[in-house]
């Protein structure tokens, strides 16, 4: 009745492939692999053909999904490797540690984060990785450098895990003054661990394999001493109860950066290491060689031949027998790069940290999120259907609004059970029209997105912040932020608006900022109603107005006709914005940069004549604008340019001529001013703009023009249904008495 | 012994140091070369010897890019030094042909009129005409010497060299072989053999190199410094040496306007604040640390000669525009933007603020 501990680095593949010799030596009768024996159940679903690694074994709370623990896989986690090679051989195969329907609610007091993808697996925070330590003593850049040196190359490893015990007993006894802490968890994780393999000898497993986290080794090596003390620590602790499944995993997920506690910095590489077992340089340069050359950047053989002596050289160089990941990078920079830094992003990407992502079979249980949406399907009461139906929601009411900020919700995330149709009338209406179609394959889709989090809230959150990270372009930026605010993802509105912040600083076209302009006005003009930050947003948009009233006057020269159209377009929105914002400084600054642009040579027609227009609005300069008038529109102005001028100036604003007194007298003073050969040459470009005007504007003006600008009333002008209107009047009476 | 030379070559000039590294050396020494690699990397980054002997750093930066460019050439291949201007290219090339060969002197100056012969050999047309084609008559290139020597070659500024004679060294590099077809000969490189070459890499499209020599090369970036204090540091003591040898009769400029201008370049070269919280745009220019000391110089110079002494935000200003604004339409909105959204935010900087203002209406 004999038990092995086997004491492995988590993700190490040098340790999974260790691991995977003993086993073949030891052939054991039962296996131990140190995890959450909450999710016993779960292991048989390894041996599916369809469950790739990366996996994560994800443990949650079922009244409060968010409250979860992950246990990730990759193919060359050794745990990964142990539970494979027992279902093979059909050897009964448990999971050892202190459950985590336990671990949950010990671990209490300090409340999980909400984010999943932040979360450690409780389980791996403590101790930090012993091999990490030793290697960086030794002088390695990585544990598994570390470990290949001094373990694999060794190639006696039949006293690899004696080696690694004894190890351990040392680093755990610390020294006398500084003695390695122990936490109570861990303590009773031990314990724990202790009481299972206790249990598998009791059932009469006589060669029992037992494979842990090296740091964890020396506990479990006498099984006698403890038994009383276990039984005591172990007993009444609290529990909850706990649902489990499979959830795919990236290799993304598993690298340090995305906050996972017990990750590794370069899944990739490791896979790599634990498939390619000789030339392990030249393969890995190769790789390089062949992904740089899916981008178009011509690499031959002859820079990988090189690369490779260059590692190599410098590997001995720094005294060390083979290269490691550092030295493979600066080869690569050196060689395939030239120097250059700036595709060694792409290569940690797409090879250091990989983008290979797993896949559960059907039949695995369902995964919180699913769970979620249920409940709030209940909550909104809007059940799947498989029949198409339209759904029309009044944004005013609660209930509604809900289901609106649910379907926005879900469609971030790629699950697209409700598509938005175009609002009846015009935009900004309360009412939203939905086509509902629920389809089967969404719950992939529900899957896929569960990688995101466990809620609906807090995956789109999530997913929301990554691919606003990602977003390079000020537009598509702006969009996320709509659908952020429409699907009420309060969350994220403070980090985009940094995002927002940056992109703006350095992007180029102006005319993105113009149009990123409008939404954000929107926002903080009604920010307080969602409750958002926005003093935050306050900055950026003054940021964004800086930059526009800097940049608008080179961003105005040299426009085409569409161009200008479209700069005409931006140009009226930012107005807007800004009119609409209030703020004397940023009103002045605008203004400043207009006068620039309605005097600036080279710039298109329209855009001068709106910039006039805009300048006439605000600063009552009748005069200056009647020279600016008079300069765009004479004679040795090409035609065409005047006629786009005249057309900004009056564009829309047919109206305004008729009831803005001043405006009537700057065009038509300009137009008596006019000699009469000139007058005759200006007819096509005016006839140009005023046909744009509605007949019974037009008909009004040529009434003005008769009178001479004065005492049209505007009632005559129009056509007046006397009995459509009394109705309306009885209305009016009402309103007024009230 | 003191010497009239305004200026002594590297392996001179630290011959001391050469020789006490090569006495302690007791690791393998490729073919030819004076040190081995570990002790050409201490001589590079300089500290202490066991016994007791000081070497200076000859370059503060990282140690990493120092050891692939010594591995580089003890892989027989070519190295490529490439970086903005200031960032010690030329100063690392001379050091390392020093330390490996003993001998910085085997030196192209590349320039837009570097010929063919200059790099290849050219012939001394007296004995040429008298005697006809021989190996008298022959004028070796400083690549020739080395190649038969076993020693570093070194080419300054490869990128101003015409595309066609830069591809002069491809078949040096690869074949390791110089033809020599009027006398039906060639010379052979002997072991030790290499090229370092530096180049500028802002002058894109000066005369890029051709990918066929690009890929004989292995390329190492020299980067600008890492930390502010660092940078501050250099521009401390280059202003304080160079305003001795201009005798200047300002009062050395206080830490803390340097540390500004220094800020200014560093923020503006980064493209973002250094609180690393809002974004800007670069200008075109390099605004290398060489151009943070020439700031520097102007400054006081102007406060010497038209001001009160004392370098102050106006004669900084000038300068500032000039070294930031290279084009006229980009950087000047590049430098508008810095101005009104980060130097206008800082309280402290008001003077500045406004002396800039003045200087761009």
């Amino acid at each position: 009745m004999t038990f092995t501990i086997l004491g492995i680095r988590h993700h190490g593949p040098g340790s999974a492939r260790s691991l995977c010799a003993e086993l073949e030596k030891l052939r054991p009768d039962c296996i131990l692999v140190e995890g959450p024996p909450d999710a016993d159940a779960l292991i048989p679903l390894a041996a599916e053909q369809e469950l790739i690694p990366p996996v994560a074994l994800l443990l949650y709370v079922p009244d409060n999904p968010q409250q979860a623990v992950y246990y990730p896989f990759a193919e060359f986690s050794p745990e990964w490797q142990a539970i494979r090679y027992a279902l093979k051989n059909g050897i009964p195969v448990r999971f050892m540690d202190l459950p985590q329907c336990n671990q949950l609610v010990v671990m209490d007091e300090q409340v999980l984060p909400e984010d999943a993808a932040g979360q450690a697996a409780p389980g791996e925070t403590h101790p930090p990785d012993p091999f990490a330590m030793i290697s960086e003593a030794a002088g390695y850049s990585d544990g598994e450098r570390w470990w290949e040196h001094f373990i694999e190359q060794r190639r006696e490893s039949g006293d690899v895990f004696a080696g690694i015990i004894e190890l351990m007993t040392a680093l755990r006894t610390g020294s006398d003054e500084n003695p390695a802490p122990e936490n109570q968890r861990d303590l009773l994780r031990e314990a724990s661990m202790r009481t299972i393999i206790r249990a598998a000898q009791a059932e009469g497993f006589q060669n029992i394999a037992v494979v842990c986290g090296a740091w964890h080794a020396p506990a479990l090596m006498d099984l006698k001493k403890l038994i009383k003390n276990d039984a005591k620590i172990l007993k009444g602790l609290p529990k909850t109860a706990l649902a489990a499944t499979w959830v795919p995993w990236t290799f993304d997920r598993l690298a340090r950066r995305s906050g996972y506690g017990a990750g590794i910095e370069s899944p990739g590489w490791y896979e790599h290491l634990w498939l390619v077992q000789t030339n392990l340089v030249e393969t890995w340069m190769v790789k390089v060689a062949q992904l740089m050359r899916a981008e178009d950047l011509g690499i031959s053989p002859a820079h990988a031949i090189e690369a490779t002596r260059l590692a190599e050289t410098l590997a001995a160089l720094r005294g060390q027998p083979l290269p490691g990941l550092p030295e493979l990078d600066e080869a690569v920079q050196a060689i395939f790069c030239f120097g250059d830094e700036s595709p060694m992003r792409l290569i940690r990407e797409k090879l250091i940290i990989g983008q290979r992502m797993g896949k559960t079979p059907v039949e695995t249980p369902v995964v919180p999120l699913q769970r979620d949406l249920a409940a709030a399907q209940k909550r909104t009461r809007l059940e799947p259907s498989a029949s198409p139906e339209e759904l029309d929601l009044d944004l005013r009411k609660p209930l509604l609004l809900e289901r609106s900020q649910l379907l926005h919700r879900l469609n971030l995330l790629g699950i697209p059970w409700g598509k938005l149709r175009e609002a009846r009338g015009a935009m900004g209406t309360f009412h939203e029209l939905w086509q509902l179609e629920w389809k089967p394959e969404f719950v992939v889709n529900i899957i896929e997105a569960s990688l995101w989090g466990n809620t609906v809230l807090s995956a789109a959150t999530n997913k929301v912040n990554s691919e606003a990270a990602l977003a390079r372009e000020l537009p598509a930026l702006t969009r996320i932020v709509e659908a952020a605010l429409l699907a009420d993802l309060a969350d994220t509105i403070p980090d985009l608006m940094a995002r927002v912040q940056q992109v703006a600083a350095i992007s180029a076209d102006i005319s993105h900022l113009m149009g990123a302009m409008p939404p954000l006005a929107n926002v903080l003009r009604y920010g307080n109603v969602r409750q958002t930050d926005t003093s935050m947003l306050r900055q950026v948009v003054d940021e964004l107005i800086t930059r526009i009233c800097i940049g608008l006057s080179s961003a105005c020269s040299a426009l085409d006709d569409d161009a200008a159209q479209a700069m005409f377009a931006y140009i009226n929105a930012v107005q807007d914005a800004i009119g609409m914002l209030q703020d004397n400084l940023q009103v002045a600054a605008w203004a400043r940069a207009l006068e620039q642009l309605a005097s600036q040579d080279g710039c298109h027609g329209l855009i001068r004549g709106r910039a006039c227009r805009l300048l006439f609005e605000r600063d009552d300069a009748d005069e200056l604008t009647a020279t600016r008038m008079s300069q765009a529109l004479s004679p040795g102005t090409p035609t065409g340019q005047s006629a786009a001028w005249v057309q900004g100036f009056l564009h829309g604003s047919g109206q305004a001529l008729i009831h803005h007194p001043r405006l009537w007298q700057i065009v038509d003073q300009w137009v008596l001013a006019l000699p009469e050969a000139m007058f005759s040459a200006s007819l096509p470009l005016l006839r140009r703009t005023f046909s744009s005007f509605t007949a019974p504007e037009r008909r009004q003006i040529g009434e003005m023009a008769r009178s001479g600008g004065r005492g049209v009333s505007v009632g005559s002008e129009v056509m007046i249904d006397s009995l459509r209107s009394e109705k309306a009047l009885a209305l009016v009476k009402l309103i007024l008495a009230s | 012994m003191t010497t009239t030379l305004l200026r002594e070559h590297a392996e001179n000039q630290f011959a001391e140091e050469l020789a006490e590294l090569a006495k302690i050396d007791t690791h393998q020494r490729p073919p030819n070369w004076k040190l081995s690699p570990w002790v050409v990397a201490t001589y590079i980054l300089g500290g202490k010897l066991d016994n007791g002997f000081e070497i200076t750093p000859k370059y503060i930066g990282s140690r990493r890019l120092m050891e692939v460019a010594i591995a580089t050439l003890a892989t027989d291949r070519a190295l490529l030094l490439l970086g903005v201007p200031g960032t010690a290219k030329t100063w690392i090339s001379e050091h390392l042909a020093a330390a490996i060969s003993g001998d910085s002197t085997l030196l192209i100056q590349g320039t837009a009129g570097t010929a063919e012969e200059a790099i290849r050999y050219g012939w001394n047309y007296a004995r040429l005409l008298a005697e006809g084609p021989s190996e008298r008559a022959l004028v070796p290139s400083p690549v020739m010497i080395a190649m038969r020597a076993g020693k570093i070659a070194r080419v300054e500024e490869l990128t101003r060299i015409p595309a066609d004679v830069q591809d002069t060294l491809i078949t040096i590099l690869s074949e390791k072989t110089l033809p020599i077809p009027e006398l039906d000969s060639e010379v052979q490189a002997v072991k030790g053999f290499s090229v370092i070459a530096t180049a500028n890499n802002r002058d894109k499209g000066v005369n890029e190199l051709s990918s066929a020599l690009r890929r004989r090369f292995n390329t190492v970036v020299l980067p600008l410094p890492a930390t502010l204090e660092q940078e501050v540091d250099i521009v401390r003591r280059r202003v304080e040496s160079l305003g001795k040898a201009l005798e200047l009769p300002a009062e050395p400029p206080a830490l803390e306007e340097i540390r500004r201008i220094v800020i200014i370049f560093r923020e503006l070269r980064a493209g973002s604040t250094s609180d690393g919280k809002t974004r800007l745009k670069s200008p075109s220019g390099t605004l290398s640390t060489a151009e943070a000391i020439s700031v520097v110089n102007n400054g006081l110079a102007l406060a010497a000669h038209f001001g009160n002494g004392r370098l102050n935000a106006n004669d900084v200003a000038a300068g500032l525009v000039g070294a930031i604004i290279k084009d006229p339409v980009q950087d000047k909105i590049v430098w508008q933007e810095y101005l009104e959204t980060v130097t206008k935010e800082r309280k402290d900087w008001n003077d500045l603020y406004r002396a800039c203002k003045e200087m761009m209406e």
